[in-house]
């Protein structure tokens, strides 16, 4: 049996890894002999098999392929419809995980227990919803870990390095930023930050829009009409930009599907580069975001740490450069490292101390007796980056006489601004009658160490209390017995 | 000296369709349109049993005009702005935005797209491209 794994589930590639019995970490490749498996589902209609990989990505049926789920993992609502039968993120995730853990243990032995890897600022459905994909898939989830913690678990295993290290992440679908401080076997979390919808697909788009523009300025046609050719033209621009990390021009042909003829693409890398900018501009300032956050100037950093296929991108890693003065080193194969580190991350968890990745509170008129100004702000009780885990409280008091019913929101978020912040939960608590205003009530907040947030409100003069874990409703999310009715479905699902 | 008292989401509405005028936010001014206005932004029932990522509260301001806002005006700058009062508001901006771009409404998620586009094209025009 492999006792120490990890996976990285990732957007757009998914890697196992686990810990060789000389202590270091080694990727496990799937059945079709890849290191990495494409995430990437497609459902058959002939035959009742899920392709999870390659075949599934290069097949040529959209309608039937599932690209990116990893994007919805947060998405009470979201569905995806085959055949009339509705999949839920962690569903179709937990096809991939399966095929993952179905093809590895055949190398290494039975996989029971593992450590996942989430981005950073994956939030508490999303990371719910991973935890559901692991059960589904017949595996228990160890840990969650954050993807640039495991990425910098890794460098340090390999490296020897200590100090602090900011790893920047940018992987197919997210930009994540984290910055720690190893010092002998520990590690430290000093912040993570994180930005949605920001990698290598985005790039991809853009690369789609120029071959699009050219195409149709030499023949006057549309580049594409329908899903399954914007597709293999999407597939042909990441080959592009893969191209232009190495290259400094690239040539490419491409026709439609309608024989309107054949364009000749040309690209450069300085006109890519032009393309990107603001979105690296977007990354610089997320790096400058988590520096302030723990309070760092780019020169505190010792070592910058490069994850994620990304950052094979020339300009990453010159703007890097030049922001912190340093060469951005890169930790290994920068798609798998994340893979690795979780690996090295389920049996080293102890030693590694990590932090809140959002603030919690609630919304409260906050008064100032001084200056007798009276605010309704977000009331901040487990700030961001707070070691895990933890627990705060704070207390408030009741806006009105006879009060019977105490009504407290669960916030996420740093903003003051209560328009800022999202208000995840609600906790409600009944309290005896005839009591004046200004009763006090206590709020505390436990953050345990997967990330996972519960809320106690204590009403202190009567003693009553009400507990709750923030919990999710939507046709998106299993309930516990459809989780256990899907595990068994999935079980006998032909997954290849 | 801060005396904090418990304020619900809904009784935060309740307190503001009873209130004369509401204190103008001291964030920015976000382009267009988000969700609901001012005066319907009562909470679906059922809002807060499901995730509720940027919720109708966000009574973001409409655009009253028809012409166009510059990234600056968007940003709220002021030409009296020195580069560390701009740089820090770019700051708040793109943390503000940031998140609002995980937002799971997509209005919501295009208004932060708009915020951060403009964001950047101050931040190159003030301290270069990089």
């Amino acid at each position: 049996m492999a006792e120490f794994v990890g996976i990285d589930l990732g957007t757009t590639l998914s890697g196992l890894a686990y810990l060789k019995s000389d202590g270091n970490p080694e990727i496990v490749p799937n059945a079709d002999g890849e290191r990495l498996t494409p995430s990437v589902v497609f459902f058959d209609t002939h035959e009742d098999v899920k392709l999870v990989g390659s075949a599934a990505r290069d097949g040529g049926e959209p309608d039937r392929t599932v690209f990116q789920i990893k994007r919805h993992m947060d998405d009470p609502e979201y569905l995806v419809d085959i055949d009339g039968k509705k999949w839920t993120p962690s569903e179709v995730s937990a096809l991939i995980l399966a095929k993952l853990k179905r093809e590895c243990s055949k190398i290494i032995g039975e996989i029971n227990e593992v450590v996942i890897t989430v981005p950073a600022n994956f939030n508490e459905l999303a990371r719910k919803s991973t935890i559901a994909a692991a059960e589904m898939a017949g595996m228990k989830v160890k840990r969650l870990v954050n993807e640039p913690t495991a990425a910098a678990v890794y460098y340090a295993h390999n490296q020897g390095v200590q100090g602090r290290i900011l790893v920047y992440d940018l992987g197919g679908g997210t930009l994540d930023t984290t910055i720690l401080e190893v010092q002998g076997d520990n590690i430290r979390i000093l912040t993570s930050e994180g930005a949605r919808h920001l990698g290598g697909s985005n790039f991809d788009e853009l690369l789609l829009d120029a071959y699009t523009e050219q195409y149709q300025k030499q023949t006057g046609a549309q580049l594409y009409s329908d899903e399954r050719h914007r597709r293999r033209i999407l597939q042909a621009t990441e080959d592009a930009k893969k191209m232009l990390s190495k290259l400094q021009r690239v040539n490419d042909t491409v026709s439609n599907d309608q024989s309107n003829g054949i364009a000749r693409i040309d690209l450069t890398r300085d006109g890519f580069e032009k393309m990107v900018r603001q979105m690296l501009t977007r990354t610089v300032m997320l790096v400058e975001q988590a520096l302030d956050s723990a309070k760092l100037k780019p020169s505190d950093i010792d070592h910058v740490v490069l994850v994620g296929g990304s950052t094979r991108i020339p300009k990453v890693k010159q703007i890097l450069e030049k922001l912190f003065n340093k060469t951005p080193k890169s930790c290994g194969n920068v798609d798998e490292c994340v893979a690795l580190g979780a690996a090295l991350f389920a049996k080293k968890s102890a030693r590694i101390q990590e932090v809140c990745n959002a603030s919690y509170g609630t919304l409260a008129m906050i008064y100032n007796a001084k200056t007798g100004e009276e605010k309704l702000m977000n009331s901040i009780v487990i700030p961001k980056n707070t070691p895990i885990p933890c627990s705060r409280t704070q207390v408030y008091q009741t806006s009105e006489d006879n009060e019977r019913v105490i009504e407290v929101d669960i916030t996420q978020g740093e903003d003051d601004d209560p328009r800022y912040v999202d208000i995840i939960g609600r906790i409600t608590l009944e309290v005896p009658p005839n009591r004046p205003k200004g009763c006090e009530i206590a709020v505390t907040f436990s953050y345990d160490e997967n990330q996972r947030v519960r809320a106690l409100v204590v009403d202190k003069q009567s003693g009553r209390s009400r507990e709750v874990a923030v919990s999710y409703k939507g046709a998106g999310v299993l309930s516990d017995e459809e989780l256990k009715k899907k595990s068994v479905s999935l079980r006998q699902m032909r997954i290849e | 000296m801060f005396k904090k008292i418990l304020q619900s989401l809904s009784k935060s509405q309740q307190a503001k369709s009873q209130a004369p005028v509401p204190a103008k936010p001291s964030g920015p001014l976000p382009v267009a349109p988000v969700g609901a206005s001012a005066s319907s932004v009562t909470p679906k029932p059922n809002v807060l049993e499901r995730v509720v990522i940027g919720t109708p509260q966000k009574d973001y301001p409409t655009t009253s005009s028809s012409k166009p806002r510059t990234p600056e005006e968007l940003c709220e700058l002021t030409p009296k702005m020195s580069k560390e009062q701009i740089s820090a508001r770019l700051k708040l901006l793109y943390r503000r935005f940031n998140r609002s771009a995980s937002s799971l409404d997509p209005k919501i998620r295009a208004e932060a797209e708009k915020m951060l586009n403009a964001i950047v094209l101050v931040r190159e025009k003030h301290f270069g491209e990089l």
